[in-house]
């Protein structure tokens, strides 16, 4: 697996000025804007994001073939993949928070605690749109995968609108069940979203070793 | 070091069932047209589709137990795939040593520069003859005791076809225990390099044969109607209909040169070989 993570590297260095552009604007929105906190979900989508980059490269010029007669499994590099979208991903996430968290602190507008809360908020979902994402890039590639995702995206949108109206129909107080969540503790809510979205990842790197399994080069 | 028996793959109408090996120490070669089966060949090979049936063994494992370990014993070349071409040499330098224990950096490095390789250059850049060198010093750099090598000359002028020909003597040279599996379209590179042949064509085996033998004892013999009528037709393996009567493909040169002086008989080639198992009728 080190392999393939320096290979990802070696591609991920390739796109320095692409990286250093995110960050300038990163840093300049944070100065900036009101909402530093925003530029934390901006980068560590950015930065995880590029694991979906690194897929299309691995496949570009049917690249793949040569890849799996190396010394790997499929499963190696399905592991590979997500855990270098977590490294790229936690990294970004760490930067930028101690990005807003410095600049939240200095403008007076948001405390060091109150930007890692918010952080800490967007990790789970960082995760759970990873965990979607991932399956799809590997089970279509490029274009497709990406569209694929969105679908996907707009059918949970979908399901969750169908889901209220149902609620409505059956006469069940959901403004009630979601009106009880401000009393729960602020560090509960984030962990109990951080376990849900690892159960969702774990979910989604087995789909992904059975896209890769399947898959013919 | 490589057994396929009735390797069965469909696709659409194509229908491959190949049955092969490859002994330590030999350089086996794979000769066939385009879309005859040799590509589904390798990639059943290295696991990158999955067979319909049959049983192929790498060192004496089912290819469904080949482990990452295993592999580091392979050097893999195909004609259509490679490094991304966004990397440069000296990026995927740090990636075989990664991936291989056994990667002789030295060695690597050295070829390189014998070769003129480009460090610092994108291989999407890369002439194809550079491609190829590449590909093939990435094969050779670990001491693998297998070479799978799908078309690895393809593209190639008559120059750079011998230094990676020359390549793979050495290659072999280094151990007695190596093989090679190789596939081309250029007959005159197997004739020179490979112990033993296998042509396929329309997914199945035709022919396998020593090269030694193919070259020494097969012919072609040029006859006309009436010679057709009078020749011994127990060694004839294929013949073809010409405008001067007959080509008739042998395994049995000597035989018609003594029984029959009067007749042209060609020197069998590979080229010759594939054109009548393919062309000609039985």
């Amino acid at each position: 697996m080190k392999g393939l993570l320096i290979k990802d590297i070696k591609l991920l260095v390739k796109q320095q000025r692409f990286f250093s552009s995110i960050i300038f604007i990163a840093v300049v929105l944070t100065v900036v804007t009101d909402n530093p906190s925003f530029i934390v979900g901006y980068m560590t989508f950015i930065g995880s994001s590029f694991t979906l980059s690194s897929i299309t490269y691995d496949e570009f010029d049917n690249g793949n073939a040569f890849l799996f007669s190396l010394p790997i499994t499929r499963r190696m590099y399905t592991k590979e993949k997500y855990s270098f979208a977590l490294i790229l991903g936690g990294g970004f996430w760490v930067f930028s928070t101690a990005l807003a968290a410095a600049v939240g602190e200095m403008k007076q507008m948001a405390s060091i605690g109150d930007t890692l809360i918010i952080s800490c908020m967007i990790l789970p979902i960082m995760l759970v749109m990873l965990s979607i994402m991932l399956p799809f890039q590997l089970k279509y590639g490029g274009e497709k995968g990406r569209i694929a995702a969105i679908v996907m995206v707009g059918g949970i949108f979908i399901a969750f609108l169908i889901m209220a109206k149902a609620a409505e129909w059956l006469n069940i107080d959901l403004e009630g069940v979601f009106g009880s969540f401000p009393t729960m503790d602020g560090k509960a809510i984030v962990a109990a979203a951080l376990i849900f979205a690892f159960v969702i990842l774990l979910i989604s790197i087995r789909a992904s070793i059975f896209i890769m399994e399947k898959k013919e080069f | 070091m490589l057994k396929i028996e009735h390797l069965r793959k469909q696709y659409g109408n194509f229908s491959l069932d190949c049955t092969m090996e490859v002994q330590p120490g030999c350089v086996t070669g794979l000769i066939g047209p385009n879309g005859s089966g040799k590509s589904t060949t390798f990639k059943a090979i290295l696991g990158l589709i999955h067979i319909d049936g049959g049983n192929v063994e790498i060192f004496g494992k089912n290819i469904g137990e080949i482990t990452p370990e295993d592999k580091q014993k392979l050097g893999v070349v195909l004609s259509d795939s490679g490094f991304s071409g966004y990397l440069e040499v000296r990026d995927i330098v740090p990636v075989l040593e990664s991936l291989y224990g056994t990667f002789d950096k030295t060695f690597f490095l050295q070829n390189i520069q014998r070769f003129g390789l480009p460090m610092d250059k994108k291989m999407k850049d890369f002439s194809t003859g550079m491609k190829a060198k590449l590909k093939v010093l990435a094969a050779i750099s670990h001491k693998a005791k297998l070479l799978i090598l799908d078309e690895p000359t393809v593209g190639l002028d008559v120059v750079a076809r011998d230094e990676m020909l020359e390549l793979l003597r050495e290659f072999m040279e280094g151990d007695e225990e190596r093989s090679i599996l190789i596939s081309s379209h250029i007959s005159g590179d197997l004739e020179t390099l490979c112990d033993d042949l296998y042509m396929i064509h329309e997914g199945k085996i035709v022919l396998h044969e020593d090269t030694d033998v193919l070259l020494g004892s097969y012919a072609l013999l040029k006859v006309n109607p009436s010679q057709y009528a009078e020749l011994d037709k127990r060694y004839i393996l294929r013949r073809r209909k010409e405008s001067f009567g007959y080509s008739c493909l042998t395994d049995q040169k000597q035989y018609y040169l003594d029984n029959y002086p009067q007749i042209a008989i060609e020197k069998g080639s590979v080229d010759e070989v594939i054109s009548m198992t393919v062309r000609g009728e039985a």
